[in-house]
């Protein structure tokens, strides 16, 4: 039953771009592009949320449903079915997909009204969706890479969607081809996963996997750290993040679909779904996490310099994700993925919070030009509020319990995890200090010069609901799991990580005693030293800045991570492919050719005498020609 | 074998090629350069013929017939080609009709 579900939950989606896209030749009208675009995905979430009331009613140890549809790829002894695998974990990925995609795409319908496209952007978020949903359906990891393409493509499409600015088509191909890079890495992997164990089957890997690679093994670190290259690659992890901030020049409900609900958080599905291929290789497993934890704090002081609202949020996106990635190396993946939850709810509000705010100012973005919007966006105001709150870790809220969740096991980690808990908590700190960074230039500092030109305009019903329900989220989504208290979605996912070659680990009560402390400092410390900064008194910030222009150049650049690649990868190919073309290809492809081309020429020029265009002179020549072979014929014949 | 011998067709059917051949290569006017064709497949057919009684075989005859049919259905295409060229050019001269050179 869960199978059948499930497939037409990946179907749906699928259905719904393919109707889009083909069904006519004209724009039809809108109210049949949204019943399309909104329906098939909020029938998937309906779909989905009985698929988990299923799972729920079943045997806790008996909630794996693996669908096979038919035998698709057959050599050798490799076979690869069609096949879609249901658990706890797929499921709570498929049930943020849709649930928040469904958000979402309400949240478009209104957005997107005045923009031409109209279908085609929901046609590309369909086609996201279902890309996502078959990447964490997947039963092997043949349709994990085909799901994980697709998802690059879907974003390729989706970050381009203004194809008439060369800015956002820069920015869509860079994410493709830093997704391709990704891909590339789980490709290398499958193929030793496939040389080593002979199967791509997620049930038999995972199973044969402690027997066939040697624990530590260089076999193991090499997929480990192969799919890591595509977890990191989608996930935005140094030094494959710079695509993400560039995203930003998609419409804002991308951003918000592709960064807080569904894409980025691939990797850490990915590094989470084979955690056992990592347990293999420790050192594999301390590297994730160490990267995790670098690209958290990196990512969080990028965020503090960033004048554009929407970068802002997709630095801080980056950096959740550090968090996430950090929790999944440490082997809290229970912690991890509760991360995840969170942050689709609260990051999907920001965004689209932010999204009613460069509505309401007709697509401004720059924080410079916001200031005391308090009283123009109520609910864009409170809205933000929660968002900020809940991401700053204020207890109370989502990201507070997910945080330190993560940051807890972090110490019970011991060791590696002690240096990964205090730059967890820094970041933590610096958290608080961006977001209420944001939070006081757009809605408490002072208006910018000039004041608006046109009165701020607040937001439909389309738009507003979809961010009072992730509001409420972001609120009571924390609550699933609470310190001292009780662990729903650890319970949930336990029985995935039952094959865990770790020993669980359990963070002591004086352990998520100093974190929920030293996190809760650290969130009103953050919030605190961000309204000293840019509300108490606004010339301060202006100060603060002037005082150290090279660090805030620096942070402002992202650590010139786009200059170095720049150099090292764009500049050096864009010479070999200039020397190449102008000194390789004239003489080994061009002269060949021309060559050729040039001879037969020739021969044609020498010949085209004997076309006079007489035809007696043909009949001449023919008639010649015959008595001349007569005549060899009877010399021969003697 | 009675009657006129084989060489006397023989004869008559080289002598047709060669005044067939000569009015191709001599004549510039189209429907003269059909006729002299015409008689260089007649020529072929006297051969035939010839040639069929020789060998008391009426394959040879068969032919003949077959390309009676064939010629006369060239010179339906060619008198219409030789009706469309002088539409065009409003003269018969197939030296002048060198537009093909190369």
């Amino acid at each position: 039953m869960s199978g059948v579900l499930g497939w037409i939950v990946l179907g749906l989606p699928l259905l719904g771009a393919l109707i889009l896209a083909f069904f006519g030749a004209t724009e039809p009208p809108k109210i049949v592009t949204r019943l399309v675009g909104c329906g098939s995905i909020g029938l998937a979430f309906v779909l989905t949320v009985a698929i988990f009331l299923g799972l729920v009613g079943d045997n806790p140890d008996e909630r794996v449903h693996v669908s096979r549809l038919w035998e698709w790829i057959d050599i050798g002894n490799i076979k690869v079915d069609l096949a879609i695998r249901i658990d706890q974990l797929s499921v709570l990925m498929m049930l943020v997909i849709t649930g928040v995609g469904f958000l979402i795409h309400v949240y478009s319908t209104e957005y997107m009204d005045h923009e031409a496209g109209y279908r085609r952007f929901f046609a590309e978020m369909n086609f996201f969706v279902f890309s996502m949903l078959l990447l964490v359906e997947a039963a092997n990891f043949i349709f994990l890479i085909v799901g994980w393409a697709f998802v690059g493509l879907a974003s390729y499409l989706l970050i381009g969607f203004y194809y008439d600015r060369p800015i956002a088509v820069a920015a869509a191909k860079k994410a493709f081809v830093i997704n391709v890079i990704g891909d590339v890495g789980m490709v290398i992997a499958a193929f030793l996963l496939a040389r080593d164990l002979g199967t791509l089957d997620y049930t038999q890997v995972f199973a044969t996997a402690p027997d066939k690679l040697t624990s530590g093994g260089g076999v193991a670190v090499a997929i480990a750290l192969l799919l890591f290259v595509g977890a990191a690659a989608k996930s935005a992890q140094v030094p494959l993040h710079t695509w993400l901030p560039d995203a930003m020049e998609g419409p804002t409900p991308v951003s918000a679909l592709i960064h807080a609900a569904t894409m980025v958080t691939a990797g850490v599905y990915l590094v989470v779904r084979t955690h056992v291929l990592y347990e293999l290789a420790p050192v594999a497993m301390d590297i994730v996490a160490v990267v995790g934890c670098i690209t958290l704090v990196m990512a969080a002081t990028i965020a503090i310099a960033q004048e554009d609202i929407k970068r802002v949020l997709a630095w801080s996106t980056v950096s959740q994700i550090g968090y996430m990635i950090m929790g999944a190396g440490l082997g809290a993946y229970s912690a991890g993925m509760f991360h995840f939850l969170t942050h689709a709810f609260f990051k999907a509000l920001l965004f689209l919070a932010a999204g009613i705010v460069i509505h309401a100012l007709a697509g401004e973005q720059s924080l410079d030009r916001m200031g005391g919007l308090r009283t123009h966006l109520k609910f864009a105001y409170a809205a933000i509020a929660i968002g900020c709150l809940a991401i700053a870790g204020v207890p109370g809220f989502a990201g507070f319990f997910s945080k330190d969740d993560i940051l807890a096991h972090a110490l019970a980690r011991g060791g590696l995890g002690v240096t990964l808990f205090v730059f967890g908590s820094v970041a933590a700190l610096l958290t608080a200090f961006y977001m209420f960074r944001l939070f006081f230039r757009v809605f408490v500092a002072p208006r910018p010069e000039g004041d608006y030109e046109h009165a701020p305009h607040g937001a439909g019903w389309a738009m507003s609901a979809p961010v009072a329900i992730l509001a409420v989220l972001s609120i009571v989504g924390g609550w699933l799991q609470v310190p001292f208290g009780w662990h729903r979605v650890t319970d949930w996912l336990d029985p995935v990580f039952a094959d865990s070659l770790l020993k669980p680990l359990e963070a002591t009560h004086a352990q998520e005693l100093a974190t929920v402390v030293v996190s809760t400092c650290a969130a009103f410390g953050g919030i605190l030293l961000a309204w000293y900064v840019f509300a108490r008194d606004p010339g301060r910030r202006i100060r603060a800045a002037a005082a150290m222009p090279h660090a805030r150049a620096l942070l402002e650049d992202a650590y010139r991570f786009d200059d170095v690649y720049d150099e090292l990868f764009v500049d050096s190919g864009r010479f070999a492919g200039e020397r190449l073309r102008d000194d390789v290809e004239p003489l080994a492809i061009q002269g060949p050719i021309q060559g050729v081309a040039a001879g037969v020429r020739g021969i044609a020029r020498g010949l085209s005498w004997a076309q006079s265009g007489l035809v007696r002179t043909y009949a001449f020549a023919m008639a010649a020609g015959v008595v001349g072979v007569a005549v060899i014929f009877i010399l021969v014949r003697r | 074998m009675n009657g006129v011998p084989l060489g006397f067709y023989l004869a008559v059917s080289g002598a047709l090629m060669v005044l067939g051949l000569i009015g191709v290569m001599t004549r510039r006017n189209p429907l003269l350069l059909l006729l002299a064709v015409e008689l260089m497949l007649n020529a072929g057919n006297v051969a035939l013929v010839g040639f069929s009684r020789y060998w008391n075989d009426t394959s040879g005859q068969i032919f003949a017939l077959i390309v009676m049919v064939v010629a006369a259905a060239e010179v339906v295409i060619g008198l219409g080609l030789v009706v469309s060229v002088f539409r065009q050019h409003g003269a018969l001269d197939v030296d002048e009709m060198s537009e093909l050179r190369g």
